[in-house]
């Protein structure tokens, strides 16, 4: 679906994307992750032919991204992380507009309806929420049911409920076989939504793989649990693959002296601060 | 197909954004005073008014709707759909010749000037187009409106001081290289028509060319790199 070999581009003099190659499989949904400023929007943009002057190759759906055509965007839908929509116009104005320009469109009412804004369609943009116009910008990118999506932020600035919404959205176009490429700075969400993920800081990648495989190769699970010591609790802190070397712990079982017991996993941000020594947020 | 949702959607998006309004309004003053004025003046202030303001509607609406455009982002979502810059580009003259064209017919109808309904019909399309051409041109070089207009006062000077000299005063027919002068000409049915034709179809298809390129190339920046 999308082949990046040897990607370089600079908006100064100062190189800022630097010898990055990856691969996007057909179906996944392919996560950026990264501190705001380390360069994910960019190659976005350069995927999505916005930047036609980079160096190295990059290859979208067959297609090398610097020599696009409008056909191009027949097969590929962006959905930006600022709402383009007109305000002015009603949310069903702004669809019928948009499916206009597309050689083949999807029904209209659909869409509005799997993100509960069919009631709220003739109303004008400006009187949505942000929700309701990151739902509207969203399906607004699937008009023309495109193979691949790019995703800039979709969960950004949006409240817990929204988030929610918008990501069930994604996990259902993955599930109707969508390739996804999306930007995140929310190690939750990358976790959550994404099957690959790479890490991005100052223009480069330092780490491409599942989220589960990035946790399981850099950290391994640790169990934490507390019991009763001479009338008082003590903590005791095991590695999960060491449990049965752990006397404290077998014996306090043995005893039925345990009060709790947790275990926990790092997180992709403790991976991604030991990666690349950056915090994500 | 996609060309006539474009102009659709261009039409609509003026209507929606008060642009139209705003328009039916100054007609509606326009008119009332070319029927206050003497008969032997009707002539030339309706040439006047179809000069300085239907045919250049298109200068100065283009800086608002990109200025528009650019401020909700929707340029953005046209550059990653099908549409070709030509497309977007003669859309939006399109659009608004269809007003300009209107609005300009009326004008000369009540000035009584409209002798030659068609050829002065497609004086105003072609004026429209390099007007609003040009106003585009400078939209994609303006940050903001008030620089937009800042840009135009000098091209506007250019414009109408020779062609309002050609109207008031010399009448030779070398003026008539100038886009504006053969607008008048036009419009006032004169005796040089085939040459002011020419000349304006010229002019016309320059800054349309140029326009398209102007746009091609501040389309290519809205992905944060330069050209």
């Amino acid at each position: 679906m999308i082949t990046v070999d040897n990607l370089n581009f600079s908006y100064t003099r100062k190189p800022f994307i630097e010898s990055m190659n990856f691969a996007v499989k057909p179906g996944e949904i392919f996560g950026f992750l990264g501190p705001s400023g380390a360069g994910k929007s960019t190659v976005q943009k350069i995927l999505t032919g916005l930047i036609p002057t980079y160096k190295g190759s990059v290859v979208v759906n067959q297609t090398e991204a610097k020599k696009r055509n409008s056909d191009f965007y027949e097969h590929v839908g962006v959905d930006f992380e600022v709402p383009s929509l007109f305000e002015k116009l009603t949310g069903r104005e702004n669809l019928r507009y948009f499916a206009s320009l597309y050689r083949h469109s999807l029904p209209i009412e659909p869409l509005l309806e799997s993100v509960g804004l069919a009631n709220e369609a003739d109303k004008k943009v400006m009187d949505y929420s942000k929700g309701m116009k990151s739902r509207l910008n969203f399906i607004k990118a699937l008009l023309h049911a495109p193979s691949l999506l790019f995703l800039d932020e979709p969960t950004s600035g949006l409240d817990p409920s929204n988030a929610r919404v918008m990501k069930d959205l994604i996990l259902q176009q993955r599930k109707s076989g969508t390739t996804i490429v999306l930007t995140t700075h929310n190690m939750y969400d990358a976790t959550e939504l994404c099957d690959r993920v790479a890490f991005i800081v100052d223009g480069t990648l330092c780490a491409l793989d599942t989220p589960r495989n990035l946790i399981m190769s850099r950290g391994a699970a640790t169990i934490t649990y507390s019991y009763r010591e001479n009338a008082q609790e003590c903590q005791g802190t095991s590695v999960l693959a060491e449990t049965a070397n752990d006397s404290c712990l077998q014996r306090v079982l043995q005893e039925n002296r345990l009060l709790s017991i947790h275990s926990s996993e790092p997180t992709l941000n403790d991976i991604f601060s030991e990666l690349t020594g950056r915090k994500l947020q | 197909m996609r060309f006539v949702a474009l102009v659709r959607g261009d039409i609509r998006f003026q209507f929606k954004y008060g642009f139209y309004l705003l328009y039916g309004i100054f007609v509606l003053m326009y008119i009332a005073i070319l029927q206050l004025l003497p008969e032997e003046w009707k002539g030339y202030v309706a040439v006047l008014m179809v000069f300085s303001d239907p045919t250049m509607l298109g200068l100065f609406f283009m800086g608002a709707i990109l200025q528009f455009e650019k401020e909700e982002h929707t340029l953005h979502s046209i550059i990653v759909s099908p549409v070709k810059v030509q497309e977007y580009v003669l859309a939006k003259l399109c659009s608004l010749a269809v007003i300009s064209t209107l609005v300009a017919l009326l004008l000369a109808k009540v000035g009584g000037i409209l002798d030659h309904p068609m050829r002065f019909g497609l004086a105003i399309v072609f004026g429209s187009c390099l007007f609003t051409s040009l106003g585009l041109v400078l939209a994609t070089k303006a940050h903001t409106l008030n620089q937009f207009l800042l840009y135009t006062a000098p091209c506007e000077l250019l414009i109408t001081v020779p062609a309002g000299f050609y109207l008031f005063g010399n009448s030779a027919p070398i003026f008539l290289m100038h886009p504006g002068c053969s607008l008048i000409e036009l419009c006032m049915s004169g005796d040089h028509v085939l040459f002011a034709s020419l000349s304006l179809l010229l002019w016309t298809l320059l800054f349309v060319w140029l326009a398209i390129r102007e746009t091609r190339t501040y389309f290519s920046t809205l992905g944060g790199a330069k050209a």
